[in-house]
C-alpha cells in the first residue's frame, strides 16, 4: 500500500510540474506571438445567425 | 588552490589509469564485423595456425542473450596473412542482433595461446541509418502502414501547403519524440508507470502542437489558414503517436529516438509532397465523374503504396 502511495504521488508531482511549466510557457508565447483580431469581426458574428 | 590541484592530479591519474587499462579491456574482448548477412570476420593481431582455423568445431558462435543456442559455422577461412579470419554460416545472420564469437585454445605457430573471444554487431551509425531509411522509405508510415491518413488526404491538395504541413508535421514530431523519450525514461519508467504512456504522449503532443499553432498564427497566416483545421488534428494523429510508442518499446536511446522522429517526419512529407503533385495534375484531368474528388485519391495512394513496395528489402549496409 505505501509503495501505492509514493507511486502515485510521484507520478501526480511530476506531471503536476511539468504541466505547469508548460503551461507557463505557453501561455508566455500566446502573449509573445498575440494576433490582433478586430472586435468588430466577433460583434457582427455573434448578430448572424452562423448556420453556415 | 588546493582542490583545484588536487582535482587536477585525480583527473590525470584517472587517464593514466584508464590508459593502463585500455590494452587489457582490448585484450579481453576483441571486435569482428558483419561481412554480407552470412560471414563474420575477425582478427586474431598474431598469426595462427592454419589446421587449426579451418576447423568450424573450434568456435562457437552465438547470439548475445542465449549463449546455449550455437550457430552452426560452415567453413572458415584464413587470409594469406593467417591472421584474419572469415567465418561462413548457412543460415543468414540477423544483423540487427549482437553475436558473440569465441575462439577455443587458439594454436600460433603450434603452441596454444588460448581462448579469446569477439563481439560482433552493427555499429552505432548503421544502427542509425538503418532506423532513419527504415522510418522514412522501407516502412514509410503512410504507405507502408497507413498511418495518419486523414491529414495525407486533407492537406496534399495543393503543393505548397503540402510542404507546410510536411515541415509543421515534422517539428512537432522530433520536439515531441525526445520529448516524450525524456519523460518516458525519467518518469515513467523510474515510477513503473508505464501505463500512462499514451496519455502522457499524447498530453505532450498538444503542448507542442498549440505551440507551433500560437506560432504560426502569427508567422505565417497564409499557411495558417490553408492548414486549417489540419494543424490541430496533429495532436490526434496516428504517426506522432507511433513514434514515441515504438521508441518506448524499441527501447531507443535519445539519438536513436530524434534519428527515427526525423526519418517519420521526412518520410510523411515525401508521401504529402508526392500525393499533392498528383492530386494538382489530377485537378486539370478528365476523371470519370464517380471517381471524383477522394476516390481517385485513394486509388493514387494505393498505387504509390505499390510502390513503396519495392522499397522492401532495401539494405545499404
Amino acid at each position: 500500500m505505501d509503495n501505492l502511495w509514493t507511486t502515485a504521488l510521484a507520478g501526480l508531482i511530476a506531471f503536476a510540474a511539468f504541466g505547469i511549466i508548460c503551461g507557463l510557457a505557453l501561455a508566455y508565447a500566446a502573449q509573445r506571438f498575440a494576433v490582433k483580431v478586430d472586435p468588430k469581426i466577433e460583434a457582427v458574428r455573434a448578430c448572424l445567425p452562423g448556420a453556415n | 588552490m588546493k582542490t583545484s590541484k588536487f582535482l587536477i592530479t585525480a583527473s590525470l591519474s584517472l587517464i593514466m589509469l584508464l590508459l593502463a587499462l585500455a590494452p587489457v579491456m582490448a585484450e579481453s574482448v576483441g571486435h569482428g564485423s558483419f561481412d554480407k548477412d552470412k560471414a563474420i570476420t575477425i582478427s586474431f593481431g598474431i598469426p595462427v595456425d592454419e589446421a587449426w582455423a579451418k576447423d568450424p568445431s573450434n568456435f562457437d558462435v552465438y547470439e548475445k542473450p542465449d549463449p546455449d543456442i550455437k550457430l552452426a559455422v560452415d567453413s572458415v577461412e584464413l587470409d594469406p596473412r593467417r591472421i584474419k579470419a572469415t567465418l561462413q554460416f548457412k543460415e543468414p545472420l540477423n544483423l540487427a542482433a549482437e553475436y558473440m564469437v569465441d575462439a577455443k585454445n587458439i594454436a600460433s605457430d603450434g603452441k596454444i595461446v588460448g581462448t579469446r573471444q569477439f563481439s560482433v554487431k552493427k555499429s552505432e551509425t548503421q544502427v542509425l541509418f538503418g532506423l532513419l531509411l527504415g522510418a522514412m522509405l522501407i516502412s514509410n508510415f503512410v504507405f507502408t502502414k497507413y498511418l495518419g491518413l486523414c491529414i495525407f488526404f486533407g492537406v496534399s491538395q495543393k503543393k505548397d501547403t503540402a510542404i507546410g504541413m510536411g515541415i509543421t508535421f515534422t517539428t512537432v514530431m522530433v520536439l515531441s519524440a525526445i520529448m516524450c523519450w525524456a519523460l518516458y525514461t525519467f518518469v515513467l519508467q523510474p515510477f513503473n508507470l508505464s501505463f500512462l504512456r499514451i496519455i502522457v504522449f499524447i498530453g505532450t503532443v498538444a503542448i507542442f502542437v498549440q505551440a507551433v499553432d500560437t506560432m504560426l498564427r502569427k508567422v505565417n497566416p497564409y499557411l495558417f489558414k490553408r492548414l486549417g483545421v489540419y494543424l490541430v488534428l496533429i495532436t490526434t494523429n496516428c504517426i506522432i503517436l507511433a513514434v514515441p510508442l515504438e521508441n518506448a518499446d524499441g527501447s531507443h536511446g535519445p539519438i536513436a529516438s530524434f534519428t527515427y522522429a526525423l526519418g517519420a517526419g521526412v518520410g510523411f512529407a515525401i508521401a504529402l509532397f508526392l500525393m499533392a503533385c498528383v492530386r494538382e495534375k489530377l485537378e486539370v484531368s478528365r476523371v470519370p465523374p464517380v471517381f471524383q474528388g477522394l476516390p481517385i485519391a485513394f486509388i493514387v495512394a494505393g498505387l504509390f503504396a505499390l510502390a513503396f513496395l519495392g522499397f522492401s528489402g532495401l539494405a545499404i549496409f
